[in-house]
């Protein structure tokens, strides 16, 4: 019977070729692309999942009552974790964790290094697993070096790396380090990434040696493991003796400013994020929020597009049964259960479901470098290769299948004998089904291209907006050589002083946007300003760093070319004016631990973060010998890439051996949109591909209707119908369908869209044309799809229509 | 055989209510062979599907084999027809995707049998209606004649006890319908039980009764042989 089942299945099949391949077709693309979403999806959501310990380790916090409400700072002190293991119950390890680049040397060669500074006990948290060497204590010693098979392959080749001595750039000062062990190389879902390992200790003099037993220089990052059994509600709770004893003249200030303390009523509080969460977690915005709604999105829209696939074959099976029913009344005559029935009919299914997908996976391997390539993601099909998730993947498929491929393998078998043996079929409540799930298809359409517009409009304005300074002429770079920057920078005012296209230099310990390094760093100032506590983002400039990048001066003066001689001196943006609340601002003076600055001069406000935040209170100072680690070069805008070609050779020449990482700051703003464009790019191929596929069962449909209605299409035409109300006619039903898809689907949008741009400061305003818009798309889509077998069909002979019937 | 008596059928729309079969009686022997005759709309096709099963009386009782069977269920009714009954329609109703042979053994499927028993029972009825020659062809393929011996080979194959034909010559030439008939000729004499629905004085004639019908009610019974 089986064999039975099978060749009536493929002989079907071939029969209805159009269908087939409209149903083959729309199923390989739905599954190819859930595949390969949700191995995107997977892929985020399986970051540092790795670790042995991972349910135990967690990033330590403070959530700091702060200028504008609650502050999280993932920021520790020198001494923060050591005392914290020593004072608190429940921290069974825990390390300090800076993440930054170094320039390792090896005989003639040089590499620039992504380096993990931490303690010896981030050997013992983390399984990083060391295959070669010391495997105890890799970093115990300060001139250690742990680094992985990678690195050591690119530094060493074939040689064996462990004892060899390699050195590192040191506060101006080659350093040697003894190479101890080497790692195993990690899975790319860790979200600690680095080349070599090196002890905390090892860190240059302003990192480490000047924050020696400072609680209140902050500056890197500390992650410990709980003890066994210890839930991280119960730790939290046991740090606030901890916290009154280190932090007291903190949470006086802030009782004494009247801030708002949190919501357990405390000033300042340790608090401790599961390193699962950290990936997903928010710190800029009051308390940390942890969201996943990224990958969850995605794997939202992968349901999405299957849902809509399933739909057109659903829809299709179920108008095409009105053609096998003197297939089923024959059947049923000759004996067939309705058991058997089903089985058949949904044999039939898993065989298109099956072709499908089996095309669909041969689809996302196909797609799969163009997909990593456009995401930049490094996930892989081997994502999905983890046996649990495997069986979850499985049994969704079997699922599918089951609803897809049984509910009309169920509509079919349980038709009357007689019925069926005599061709009629009672479509009325079936066609409810299928418009139902046509106006679902329609609405998900409707909604992806709107979220996908609002989205585009959304980057758009913060790509182009007005940020305050000159984004355009100005490109950055990181002084990444082996001088110390005063002098890199010196040489390249000299190297670039006779180019005609070079307009200003200048440099800061800050980088615009997010640089081709990938690195950003903040500094935050927190000091008594008149008896109240204030804060300010920290900028250490060159000279002529506002000329260069043309921030407005509203007060007061800009820094001297002599920059010496304002060494005490700072400028200030509006908001820190605002802040400090004088009425003469410029005779006003900033008194900090080491010196006291006085205030020069105001400029205004410009975006120097990303634009989900409002413009905080910024100071620039102009420190003598500070490690400003960005030169910004100002050109002329007449030709760019001529301009960006010389301050490239121009680095060349100064630092032969370094890698020029320059782009104009307008990329740095473009590469901080990542995440933006990321969203736009899924959700826009989303909606692409479910109007093509909604379009797929519109057309289906269209070809079933015109089909059942030759007849009445022949009859009204010769009582006169025009071929424009014929149309009309075939096409009104299926119109009024997407238009209330239209209606459902728009406010759910409109409510999604403005949740989340709730998510930046700075945002446009929802328009209702955004929304109509994708509701004319969608309905000028459909109407080009339908109108393809409905102009025809009522153009067509009637008499040739009624000799048929 | 089949005792009916009273039968009654009613189709009803929302305003009308029809009478397909209006008190309804006859018997029909084991080994007979009856001929319904009568206008279109008298009810000849409904009274064929409930003697097939297909149907359901409204009201009436009707005994297969001394068993009555008007109230059973689909299941029950499946079972029954699938064992004793034989349906040749006027429109041959064979499974286009499926081949000649693959029609005739379709029966035996749902009935159980083994494969290698099938393909015997088959390829003997095949043989004896003279289309082995045609066992894989697809009815498509085939003339009308021959997909009409194709559907009495599927009704017989089962070696049913009773075969209801509805109409079975109404869509073949003069040559092709004797030739059906001249099967059910055959069928007959070798003890099946036939029940045939016609407008055909010619094929009637075949029969050993006529029972002529005219609004659900016999109107006349003449006895031929």
């Amino acid at each position: 019977m089986f064999k039975n089942y099978i060749k009536i299945a493929f002989r079907n099949l071939w029969k209805n070729r159009t269908f087939t391949a409209l149903n083959v077709v729309g199923l390989t693309a739905a599954f190819g692309v859930a595949i390969l979403l949700a191995m995107y999806a997977v892929f985020q959501l399986s970051f540092d999942r790795f670790h042995e310990h991972g349910d135990e380790i967690y990033q330590v916090y403070t959530e700091d009552s702060g200028l504008n409400g609650i502050e999280a700072n993932i920021s520790k002190s020198e001494p923060f974790a050591a005392a914290l293991k020593d004072e608190v119950a429940g921290v069974e390890k825990i390390t300090r964790y800076v993440s930054t680049g170094v320039l390792l040397s090896q005989e003639d060669k040089q590499f620039r290094m992504s380096t993990a500074y931490v303690d010896p006990d981030f050997f013992n948290m983390f399984s990083f697993p060391i295959i070669k060497g010391d495997k105890t204590s890799p970093i115990a010693s300060e001139s250690s070096v742990v680094m992985t098979e990678l690195a050591a392959k690119r530094i060493f080749g074939d040689e064996n790396p462990i004892g060899q001595t390699v050195t590192i750039l040191r506060d101006e000062v080659e350093v040697p380090f003894n190479v101890t062990a080497i790692i195993e190389d990690f899975p790319d879902t860790s979200s600690i990434g680095f080349d070599i390992v090196l002890n905390f200790k090892s860190q240059n003099e302003h990192a480490y040696a000047r924050t020696v037993g400072r609680w209140d220089m902050e500056n890197h990052e500390v992650y410990m493991q709980l003890s066994e059994g210890l839930k991280p509600e119960q730790f939290e709770k046991s740090t606030a003796d901890f916290t009154q004893l280190h932090y007291k003249n903190e949470i006086d200030n802030a009782k004494r400013d009247g801030l708002q303390p949190n919501a357990d009523g405390l000033y300042r509080q340790i608090k401790v994020l599961p390193l699962a969460d950290v990936r997903f977690a928010n710190f800029n915005q009051g308390p940390v929020t942890v969201s996943r709604t990224m990958p969850y999105l995605v794997l939202g829209i992968s349901t999405l597009i299957l849902f809509i696939a399933c739909v057109n074959f659903i829809n299709m099976s179920i108008a095409k049964s009105a053609q096998r029913l003197r297939e089923i009344g024959m059947r049923k005559t000759l004996g067939a259960n309705k058991k058997q029935l089903f089985f058949q009919f949904w044999g039939e299914s898993i065989l298109v479901f099956l072709i499908s997908i089996g095309l669909g996976i041969l689809l996302a391997v196909f797609l799969l470098p163009y997909f990593q390539t456009l995401f930049i993601t490094q996930a892989s099909l081997a994502t999905l290769l983890n046996p649990s998730l495997l069986l979850v993947l499985i049994l969704s498929i079997l699922l599918i299948t089951l609803i897809a491929g049984g509910y009309p393998a169920l509509l079919m078998s349980r038709l009357g004998t007689l019925q069926s043996l005599k061709g009629k079929l009672d479509v009325n409540g079936k066609n409810h089904l299928r418009n139902s799930l046509m106006v679902l298809q329609f609405g998900i359409a409707i909604l992806l291209i709107s979220g996908t517009l609002v989205l585009w409009d959304q980057v758009e304005f913060m790509r182009t907006k007005d940020l305050g300074f000159n984004k355009d002429q100005v490109i950055a770079f990181p002084l990444n050589g082996q001088l110390n920057d005063q002098q890199a920078i010196e040489l390249l005012r000299n190297t670039l002083q006779d180019k005609p296209n070079i307009v200003s230099i200048t440099a800061s310990n800050n980088i615009l946007g997010l640089g081709k390094d990938g690195s950003r760093s903040t500094s935050v100032l927190g000091f008594e300003h008149q008896g109240r506590g204030v804060e300010t983002h920290m900028v250490v400039v060159d000279a002529d760093y506002i000329e260069t990048l043309d921030l407005d001066i509203i007060e007061g003066r800009s820094f001297r070319k002599n920059l010496a001689s304002d060494s005490l001196s700072v400028i200030i943006n509006e908001a820190m004016a605002k802040q400090m609340n004088e009425d003469d601002i410029l005779a006003s003076q900033i008194d900090l631990d080491d010196a006291v600055y006085s205030v020069v001069g105001v400029i205004k406000d410009f975006n120097f973060q990303e634009l989900d935040q409002n413009i905080a209170p910024m100071t620039l100072f102009a420190l003598p010998n500070w490690n400003l680690r960005n030169a910004y070069v100002k050109v002329s805008s007449q030709n760019l890439e001529q301009a960006y070609t010389d301050v490239k050779a121009a680095w060349h020449t100064i630092e032969p051996n370094a890698e020029f990482q320059g782009s104009f700051l307008n990329e740095n703003i473009d590469r901080t949109l990542r995440h933006e464009r990321t969203m736009i790019t899924m959700i826009g191929s989303g909606s692409i591909l479910a109007i093509i596929l909604s379009c797929i069962g519109l057309f289906a449909m269209s070809l079933l209707i015109v089909a059942q209605r030759k007849k009445e299409i022949g009859v009204r035409k010769i009582v006169g119908a025009s071929v424009s109300a014929i149309t009309i006619l075939l096409t009104k039903d299926f119109l009024k369908l997407v238009v209330i898809a239209f209606l459902i689907a728009s406010p759910i949008a409109w409510w999604a869209m403005s949740k989340w741009l709730q998510n930046y400061a700075y945002r446009i305003e929802l328009n209702i044309w955004m929304f109509l818009g994708a509701g004319g798309i969608a309905v000028v889509i459909a109407m080009l799809t339908i109108a393809v077998k409905t102009i025809k069909a009522a153009t067509s002979n009637p008499v040739e229509s009624l000799r048929t019937e | 055989m089949i005792q009916i008596k009273d039968l009654e059928k009613f189709y009803k729309t929302e305003e009308v209510q029809t009478i397909a079969l209006n008190k309804l009686s006859f018997d029909v022997k084991e080994g007979e062979f009856v001929a319904i005759m009568g206008p279109s709309g008298c009810g000849k096709s409904t009274l064929l599907n409930i003697l097939g099963l297909l149907d359901d009386p409204d009201g009436g009782s009707f005994m297969f084999n001394g068993t009555e069977v008007a109230g059973y269920n689909e299941r029950k009714r499946s079972e029954l027809r699938k064992h004793n009954i034989g349906f040749v329609f006027q429109s041959f109703n064979l499974i286009d995707e499926l081949t000649v042979f693959e029609n005739v053994e379709l029966p035996l499927i749902y009935t159980g049998v083994k494969p290698a028993e099938r393909k015997q029972q088959v390829e003997a009825v095949l043989e004896k209606m003279q289309i082995m020659h045609r066992r894989n062809h697809f009815p498509q393929q085939l003339s009308g004649g021959q997909q009409q011996r194709v559907a009495v080979a599927r009704a017989v194959v089962n070696n049913p006890k009773l075969i209801l034909a509805d109409e079975p010559t109404g869509n073949l030439d003069s040559t092709n319908g004797n030739e059906v008939m001249d099967l059910l000729i055959d069928l007959n004499e070798a003890g099946t039980t036939i029940i045939m629905v016609t407008h055909s004085e010619h094929d009637a004639k075949y029969s050993h009764r006529i029972i002529r019908m005219l609004d659900g009610q016999k109107v006349t019974e003449n006895i031929l042989a």
